[in-house]
């Protein structure tokens, strides 16, 4: 075997080992590595040359990629999530002819839905979405995020957080955390502009807290600019007040027709 | 397994988004790969690159790398500045040799702001310009890879654009055909190089590489240092070739001198002349003999000898040479001869000799013109006049006025002027007896009594007019003319005769007297003066134009301020940038006068450039000045400035064309006139038609006139508007109700039309695309017309023969044929003139038949004098014919075969030929000379593939006696038809000028 490919896999069981033990910092240090040392095979996109281990090489790294995202779930790295997947990306695309499909591939592809579905990148989550066949569609993993992201549109806020349950993979918890929290932002978001104040137990109810307490503790670290008074929760709607111009319709009009008088007198 | 191909760069932008640097710099590596395909992609990540770029812990390669992703990345989204300052920063990774479409934008981006840069700083005269070295050095290695890959023209047009001499230089003289590179090097820098100064300095490395050259190619050369108005060079290389021992240089040399006479710059030419150097054995005689002051009573032969100086004292010293060194003997000989040639009296007397030899006017049309003119109508009997003088220049063709002279004598006062002046037309060029002929009209010494101050006015205008640009021999009696009369009328024509003859000489002393008779502040005069002043300095851009421009404020008269700001004008002639403060001031002025001058300093400073800014000023001011003369010169000015690109100016003007004002449209047809004379070309054609039918007058005037400018020496056979033209004017004339104004410029239409017996046309521009300066000169002379009718005589400055004039060594003109490939009708002259069957039957018979008489008299005559020179070729032949007669027999057959074509023509029945053989000298139109063959077999090979001009041959067999086709010719058909008219023989003259044409007799009408 080539020295060169001997030398990654031997670097990525390390990596795995690594992986089992939750050592995080060593994981991530070996995959610097691992990632430096892939950019030697030129079999690799986006040069896809054809050489002689080309499929070992191709398969090899596309396991690396997909720990690596997986890692990145793990500590909550989102841009290094963003990363990853756009590097795996091309082995699923581009090199899907040439590989056996990978076991994982559907649970990452869901992974990365839901991340957008979190960072509220819609317009980029429909474009993934379309670039799905309809057999990838029927996957549970896909399944599960776009019928989270149908309920999110329909504003069925409950059903997205009761379908925290029916997780496909145990990978997806730290994503629909997270979604729990976009999905109150959004919901503050819309009461801001729709209330200009509520009560305490109806703010709780509107944002799926179990508790006062709970509600107090997000307003103190996500909306500094509520007021809590007398048992109100008071919304600050003063910023908005930027009124739209008016029109000096009738101005305009007046001018106008004078024009077409001098006009007429003119001709 | 086919080749996967990569779908997206977003693998590569988000690797370069990772920690370690390796990975960045594969990234980099891969996207600079794949840019062309994804740079939409890449575009949204281009801050990022950005800093990469400019991150400083970054290795250098990489950096770079980044800078040209970026700036491929901006170049892809049209964003060049940015995309070029990234190219800048990748230094040599941007590899000017790739072929791509981002480097051929980029490099044409950089070349561009390279040389914009460049040129800017020289304008503003930084010493330095202060150019990105990194810029510099991608411009250098794009000209050092146009030099490796042998494009040299390319490189070549680059450095001109980006100022670097040194490369031009270098990609000259690694060229592989270097003359070839060197004459495209001279277009372009004419073409394309707007301002002047940078032209010299092109010119300057020009010349220079020309003379390191192993066979320099002189012709090219001296027409540079022309430009660079170095009369040394010019002198120090013809007397090399002068003094070479082989003959074909002698004939480069004079072709040489030839070619240099075609640009008409007299003080160049003197200058080249003086600085010839004497055979060493010569006496001082021979330097420059100062023309003495004929006594009036001396005989003619001895006038006729003084008049020309430079013959007469160089003809002494070759005979006292003779004996001496044989060498000398030869470089002497010849010296007289290129010395002729630069004085420009070689030239105009083999012109002459043309002209008259060839001389197809039709006096037909003169006639009907005469007889349709209401006798009391003054503007258009003069009109008829200046028709006779225009259509018979340089002929020294008088008949119509000779069998007139009753009818002339109703010209009184200013008439009597411009009738007496047209005489000098006429016989322009006739050097020699120009004099003589005009002795009747001039001024008597100091006696005064006879004729009429008009006529001797005018007499010494025509002296200016016989002499224009060649004024060496009569500068003295203008002179000494204008100091002794305190006339008016006389000091006008004196005066306007000096401007003529000492046309651009410069000369303080006669500067000094026009101006003498500028500060009498005689209106009349002072017009002269003032126009005379700016002939005499033209082109000098001396300090005379602020103390002209001093005096035109302080006067009252407006004639003189007129005169005055075209003299002004007329100074700053071809200075371009120079001219720009005195322009300014002008434009500027209060006064319209000065306004209007101003116009033509910007025509004249600009002449020939198609300079984007002196046009946008000119346009500028012919819609926004307040004075309607303002507005016309201003559009009349484009003409001047775009002659150079006579297509170009039909476009401009078309606006104004229709402009609500007519002084406008009246600027608009001379500007069409003027920058496309001669050229027939059809669109200035389609422009000026619906002018000619105008509602107002002097709009059909102008067009008319600017009609035949267009149109001059094209016949129906070319462009059939031609013939509805020539019956429109034919109309107008006739029609009793037309205006007096377009029915003058109907007559002065039907006058240029047939120009020089229809042997001319108007050309601005001589062969090597020079300007003319005394073309140019005269035309805008001319366009003076609307103040001052007698100027329109001017405009014979601009005519210029279209001949092809061989010579041999001897400078004499042998027989030697030549073909013009194409068919004989498109190119022959206008068929004479016929009853005209359309009105007034009654009365036309008698004129017709006399004419047609005379018509076919003078065929017959023809037929003769073609036999007489038959005969003496034959003889000629004969003579020779015992030496070889095998050469003999083909040149006899030749003469069979011109023979043929000549009187093919004639039989209508037989389809045309698909060429014609012409015979030395020859009419050849311009449009004609791309057509025109030399034969192989010829006898003859010219010393420069000229299709027309003055053009040396090369004799092939010298040792055979030569046959002369146009001094034979003349030498037996001079008595008839010189004596025809005056009925008398001047044997004396006829001694005097072997070869030359016979001064008609002077004559005289009683007034």
């Amino acid at each position: 075997m080539d020295p060169k490919l001997a030398e990654v896999s031997q670097l990525f069981e390390r990596f795995k080992a690594a992986c089992a033990r939750e050592d995080v910092d060593t994981c991530c240090n070996v995959l610097s590595k691992l990632k430096v040392l892939l950019t030697g095979f030129s079999s690799l996109p986006p040069l896809f040359e054809d050489t002689p281990n080309a499929i070992h090489e191709l398969t090899l790294a596309r396991d690396i990629y997909e720990h690596a995202v997986l890692l990145s779930v793990k500590i909550g790295d989102q841009d290094a999530f963003e990363r990853d997947f756009f590097q795996l990306k091309p082995y699923y695309t581009d090199a899907s002819s040439r590989l056996p499909p990978s076991s994982q591939e559907y649970m990452i592809l869901g992974l990365n839905l839901l991340r957008l579905l979190v960072q509220n990148r819609i317009a980029e989550f429909h474009t993934e979405l379309e670039l799905l066949s309809s057999t990838a569609l029927e996957n549970p993993c896909i399944k599960h995020a776009v019928e989270l992201e149908q309920s999110f549109m329909e504003g069925a806020y409950n059903r997205v957080l009761s379908a925290k349950q029916t997780v496909p993979c145990k990978t997806y918890d730290y994503f629909m955390d997270l979604l729990a929290k976009t999905v109150r932002d959004e919901i503050a978001g819309c009461s801001e502009k729709a209330y200009g104040y509520l009560s305490v137990s109806d703010a709780r109810q509107m944002l799926l807290f179990s508790s006062d307490n709970e509600l107090l503790q997000y307003i103190k670290e996500e909306q500094p600019e509520w007021e809590i008074k007398t048992g109100q929760v008071i919304f600050q709607k003063a910023k908005e007040s930027a009124s739209c111009k008016e029109i000096p319709s009738l101005q305009l009009i007046n001018q106008t027709l004078s024009y077409a008088r001098e006009l007429e007198r003119i001709v | 397994m086919a080749a996967t191909m990569v779908s997206s760069a977003g693998a590569l932008l988000a690797m370069l988004n990772e920690t370690h640097p390796q990975l960045k710099q594969h990234a980099l590596y891969n996207l600079n790969k794949f840019v062309d395909q994804f740079w939409p992609e890449i575009s949204t990540s281009v801050p990022l690159i950005e800093s990469l770029y400019e991150d400083e812990e970054f290795d250098q390669h990489q950096r770079q790398l980044a800078a040209l992703v970026v700036s491929k990345v901006f170049c892809y989204l049209g964003d060049l500045n940015d995309s070029l300052s990234y190219a800048l920063g990748a230094d040599s990774l941007f590899d000017v040799s790739e072929d791509s479409d981002y480097v051929h934008t980029l490099l044409a981006k950089a070349i561009d702001e390279y040389a914009s840069l460049k040129s800017k700083a020289i304008e503003s005269n930084a010493e330095e310009a202060n150019v990105d070295p990194r810029l510099e050095a991608i411009v250098e290695r794009m000209l050092d890879k146009c030099i490796m890959d042998g494009k040299y023209q390319q490189a070549m047009g680059i450095a001109i654009e980006c100022r670097r001499l040194d490369k031009l230089e270098e990609a000259i003289t690694r060229s592989d055909n270097i003359h070839g590179t060197l004459s495209y090097c001279i277009n372009v820098s004419h073409a394309f190089v707007n301002r002047r100064e940078y032209r010299r300095e092109v010119l300057r490395l020009l010349v220079n590489v020309y003379q390191k050259l192993p066979s320099p190619d002189y012709l090219s050369i001296c027409q540079c240092l022309m430009f660079l108005d170095e009369p040394e060079g010019v002198a120090s290389i013809l007397e090399k070739l002068l003094r070479s021992g082989n003959k074909d240089d002698a004939l480069l040399a004079f072709q040489i001198a030839f070619d240099l006479v075609e640009n008409e710059h007299q003080a160049f030419l003197l200058n080249v002349r003086d600085r010839l150097s004497v055979p060493k054995s010569q006496s001082s005689e021979s330097v420059q003999p100062k023309p003495s002051d004929p006594e009036p009573t001396q005989n003619e032969n001895s006038t006729a000898s003084e008049d020309v100086p430079m013959t007469e004292g160089s003809s002494v010293s070759t005979a006292t040479v003779q004996e001496t060194d044989p060498n000398e003997a030869i470089y002497a000989e010849r010296l007289t001869k290129i010395r002729g040639i630069l004085s420009g009296e070689t030239s105009i007397q083999l012109t002459l000799q043309f002209l008259y030899s060839h001389n197809k006017s039709d006096l037909l049309i003169l006639k009907t013109i005469k007889q349709s003119v209401e006798m009391r109508n003054s503007v258009c009997h003069s009109a008829t006049i200046y028709a006779n003088a225009i259509m018979h220049a340089g002929t020294t063709v008088d008949t119509f006025l000779r069998e007139n002279l009753d009818w002339l004598s109703r010209a009184t006062n200013w008439a009597k002027f411009s009738a007496t002046a047209g005489l000098g037309v006429i016989h322009r060029g006739h050097l020699q007896q120009g004099r003589s002929l005009m002795r009747p009209y001039l001024p008597q010494g100091g006696s005064g009594g006879g004729g009429s101050p008009y006529s001797e006015g005018g007499a010494l205008y025509a002296l200016g007019l016989i002499h224009a640009n060649h004024g060496e021999g009569i500068k003295q009696f203008l002179r000494d003319s204008l100091r002794s009369t305190n006339v008016e009328v006389i000091q006008h024509g004196a005066c306007l005769g000096l401007g003529l003859a000492a046309l651009g000489t410069a000369d303080e002393d006669i500067y000094d007297d026009i101006k003498s008779a500028l500060y009498t502040d005689s209106a009349v005069a002072g017009e002269a003066a003032g126009i005379s002043m700016g002939l005499l300095m033209v082109g000098t851009a001396s300090e005379k134009a602020s103390e002209m421009l001093t005096y035109a404020h302080e006067t009252q008269h407006e004639k003189i301020i007129r005169g005055l700001a075209l003299g002004i004008a007329l100074t700053v002639y071809g200075r371009e940038e120079e001219a720009d403060t005195l322009i300014e001031q002008m434009t500027r002025d209060q006064d319209p006068i000065l306004r209007y001058g101003g116009m033509y300093a910007l025509a004249l400073a600009y002449r020939g450039t198609a300079n984007n800014k002196a046009i946008r000023q000119l346009l500028h001011f012919a819609v926004s000045d307040v004075s309607d003369d303002v507005r016309r010169t201003a559009v009349l000015a484009l003409g001047f400035v775009l002659y150079s690109e006579p297509e170009q100016t039909p476009r401009i003007v078309s606006l104004l064309s229709e402009s609500y004002n007519p002084h406008v449209r009246y600027g608009a047809a001379l500007a069409v006139g003027i920058s496309c004379a001669g050229t027939g070309l059809s669109e200035a054609i389609s422009l000026l038609e619906p002018l000619t039918s105008d509602v107002v007058d002097f709009v059909r005037q102008g067009a008319l006139i600017a009609m035949a400018m267009v149109m001059v020496q094209m016949n129906e056979a070319s462009d059939s508007r031609v013939g509805t033209f020539r019956r429109q004017l034919e109309k107008i004339i006739l029609d009793k109700h037309e205006d007096t104004m377009s029915k003058m410029g109907a007559i002065l239409a039907s006058g240029i039309l047939d120009a020089g017996g229809r042997n001319v046309t108007i050309r601005l521009l001589s062969k090597t695309k020079h300007d003319k300066v005394t073309a140019v000169v005269g035309l805008a002379v001319f366009s003076q017309f609307w103040y001052w009718y007698p100027l329109i005589y001017f405009i014979s400055l601009s005519f210029s023969p279209t001949a092809f004039i061989g010579l041999n060594y001897d400078l004499k003109v042998p027989k030697f044929e030549f073909i013009s490939n194409a068919k004989p009708s498109l190119f022959e002259y206008p068929k004479p003139t016929t009853v005209p069957t359309t009105t007034s039957a009654v009365k036309l018979p008698t004129a017709v038949l006399s004419t047609s008489a005379k018509a076919k008299a003078r065929a017959k005559k023809e037929a003769e004098q073609k036999a007489n020179a038959e005969k003496a070729a034959a003889a000629a032949e004969s003579s020779s014919a015992a030496a070889n007669t095998g050469k003999d027999k083909s040149s006899n057959e030749k003469d069979g075969d011109s023979m043929q074509v000549d009187s093919q023509p004639e039989k209508k029945a037989e389809p045309e030929p698909s060429f014609e053989i012409l015979t030395n000298p020859a009419r050849v139109v311009p449009a004609q000379e791309k057509f025109i063959k030399f034969m192989e077999d010829s006898r003859y090979a010219p010393v420069k593939l000229a299709p027309s001009g003055f053009v040396l041959l090369r004799d092939l067999q010298p040792t055979e006696p030569e046959v002369l086709s146009l001094t034979d010719a003349l030498s037996s058909t001079v008595s008839p038809a010189g004596g025809s008219a005056a009925g008398q023989q001047g044997s004396a003259s006829a001694m005097a000028v072997d070869e030359e044409p016979q001064p008609p007799q002077p004559f005289e009408y009683t007034s």
